[in-house]
């Protein structure tokens, strides 16, 4: 393959927000940015870490309220947009039948103001969705390896192993697969010491749980994604391996798998961007994450359309960022030669 | 003693016989270079020597050893291997193939092994490839990091399976011209080509092997002008003619 065909290949590669071209792709990363920024700080801000530091000072009166209270404080006041959205709305009033896109400016301005009062309490939820699906999927990776492995190189008896899992866990509904782990099981009493939210009455080991159970549905999905990424690595290159004087294992290890690993990032990564929005089902099992957050909103005000929307923007943002960091990890343990254009002679 | 020693090698592949009654030996320093029809079981019998294939009657003996009683792997550790589409690894710099097995097999440090692999990728004239990926370099360095790979391993043998056969006309010489430079420092290698200028000049034994059975063996001189057998004759001489 010549020069010019490589490189158009890796241009066409990576996360499609990514491949933007330069000005659009700038406003999508700084909107990224300060959303990241808010996010971020809202986070600390939550958090016992800002109680400790403060009392650590020997500022303990710094402390203005409690955790919970914290939690809902908004930073941008709702007032503004309010009375902008009421501002709007008596001059669509006015204008009768063709006040129709005001009425839509005023939905918004509404939606704005509902937004600042119900972001903080999301955002402690999004906090709770980020390590629950980061958690997962790191350590469906660690499963997921040795079962793609066993899989594709194993005997008779591992594969069937292998195999018997994926299917199991792949085959039944991963909400059924929670109740089973939270009710079924006294996993939450057992690991009651583990807990890393929720207030009494709620189990505090409700994540957890959660955190055990989206790590094995994941194993699955991942191993069967390692599974055909190693399938693809060349059959030739585990031979040169052997024949050099290394153990099937030195040479799964030292040569298929860093390549395979390679090859699997693009369905890693929607493996990934599942997982971000399956993590909701842990709301079902009483975990106080972004969604189950949005619900209860949802039941306290009645708002229901406007706190999914506000959510959904959330979710939008978490996948994208998603994309766009398995993109530049793409980038970032690119091979020349590996993976797009592997097959030219 | 002879360093390696083939005594009555049978392998088949279902009904299939490729190889039937193989026996042969060679000594330390010999180049011992094997022809044949495409399917007479030449790349077979390489894979035979360093258990990559095993055997299904027979024996290989590899200074005295039956290579059936040691370890595969510190068999192959002694037997290098030089592959037809080069087999480099795909993921890591010349460098880095050479290193990989002088780290995890011959347990080197990282420093040890960075610097043989030098020496030996200067040796066949890639010294200034050494950080290029596999992707990033022509057939025929590729093949010369192949050999260089093979050799660091200080093997006692080295076997090459049609290590031109997948590489454009112009690109061969380079390969050719290392693998004459070894014969010439005294390497034991055997060797499957096409290339009969190199079976001429470098082999000091020439084998025709046919439907899995050796036919004629014997010094290059004698198996090109005076073979005794016909098949041998008409089949060296398609292809010295398709070498012109």
């Amino acid at each position: 393959m010549s020069g010019t065909d490589a490189t158009e290949v890796v241009e066409t590669r990576g996360s499609a927000v990514g491949d933007l071209p330069g000005r659009r792709r700038a406003v999508v990363l700084a909107v990224g940015a300060v959303f990241w920024t808010w996010l971020l700080a809202r986070w600390a801000y939550h958090n016992t870490v800002v109680d400790r530091v403060a009392t650590a000072l020997g500022a303990p009166n710094l402390i203005r309220s409690e955790r919970g209270v914290r939690q809902q404080e908004p930073w941008i006041p709702a007032e503004p947009f309010a009375q902008a959205a009421d501002a709007v709305g008596s001059v669509a009033a006015t204008l009768g039948p063709a006040g129709v896109l005001l009425d839509w400016l005023r939905w918004l301005l509404d939606l704005i103001a509902f937004g600042t009062t119900t972001a903080p309490g999301l955002a402690a939820g999004a906090y709770i969705t980020v390590y629950l699906t980061v958690l997962s999927m790191l350590f469906g990776l660690v499963i997921a390896v040795p079962l793609s492995v066993a899989r594709v190189y194993g005997g008779r008896v591992l594969r069937g192993l292998s195999l018997a899992y994926t299917e199991l866990v792949r085959g039944t509904p991963l909400l059924a697969q929670l109740f089973f782990l939270y009710y079924g099981l006294p996993l939450a009493q057992l690991m009651e010491g583990v807990g890393f939210t929720g207030e009494p009455p709620i189990p505090r080991s409700a994540a957890a749980v959660a955190v055990v159970g989206f790590t094995i549905n994941s194993s699955a999905y991942q191993a069967e994604y390692i599974r055909s990424a190693l399938e693809s690595v060349d059959p030739g290159q585990l031979t040169a391996a052997r024949a050099v004087g290394m153990s099937k294992l030195q040479g799964i290890r030292h040569v298929v798998l860093p390549q395979g690993l390679r090859f699997a990032i693009p369905g890693w990564t929607n493996e990934f961007v599942y997982l971000v929005k399956y993590s909701s089902l842990a709301a079902f099992i009483t975990v106080p994450e972004l969604f189950r957050r949005a619900r209860n909103v949802g039941s306290d005000t009645f708002q229901f359309t406007d706190i999914y929307v506000v959510v959904a923007a959330f979710y939008l943002a978490l996948v994208l960022t998603t994309t766009i960091a398995m993109g530049r990890l793409e980038d970032a343990v690119a091979v020349p030669g590996l993976g797009t254009d592997a097959r030219e002679d | 003693m002879s360093l390696l020693e083939l005594d009555g090698v049978d392998k088949s592949y279902g009904d299939e016989a490729v190889l039937h009654d193989v026996g042969f030996a060679m000594d330390r320093g010999d180049v011992e270079v094997i022809v044949g029809p495409s399917g007479s079981g030449k790349s077979t019998l390489l894979r035979c020597v360093n258990r990559l294939t095993e055997i299904d009657d027979g024996a290989i003996y590899l200074d005295g050893e039956e290579v059936h009683s040691l370890d595969e792997n510190a068999l192959r550790r002694r037997v290098g291997m030089v592959f037809q589409s080069f087999n480099l690894f795909a993921h890591r710099t010349a460098r880095g193939n050479i290193t990989l097995g002088l780290t995890e097999v011959l347990d080197l440090s990282r420093a040890e092994a960075r610097s043989r692999a030098d020496d030996y990728l200067a040796r066949v004239g890639l010294a200034e490839q050494a950080d290029s990926y596999p992707a990033e370099l022509s057939g025929g360095q590729q093949q010369r990091v192949g050999i260089a790979r093979a050799l660091a391993m200080d093997p006692e043998l080295l076997l090459f399976d049609e290590p031109t056969s997948a590489l454009d006309p112009e690109l061969i010489g380079d390969v050719l011209a290392v693998m004459r430079d070894l014969a010439d420092e005294g390497m034991t290698m055997l060797c499957v080509t096409h290339e009969m200028g190199f079976a001429r000049s470098a082999a000091s034994t020439l084998t025709f092997l046919d439907g899995g059975q050796v036919v004629e063996r014997g010094p290059p001189e004698q198996l090109f002008e005076k073979p005794s057998h016909d098949r041998t004759r008409s089949f060296l001489g398609e292809l010295t003619d398709l070498n012109r």
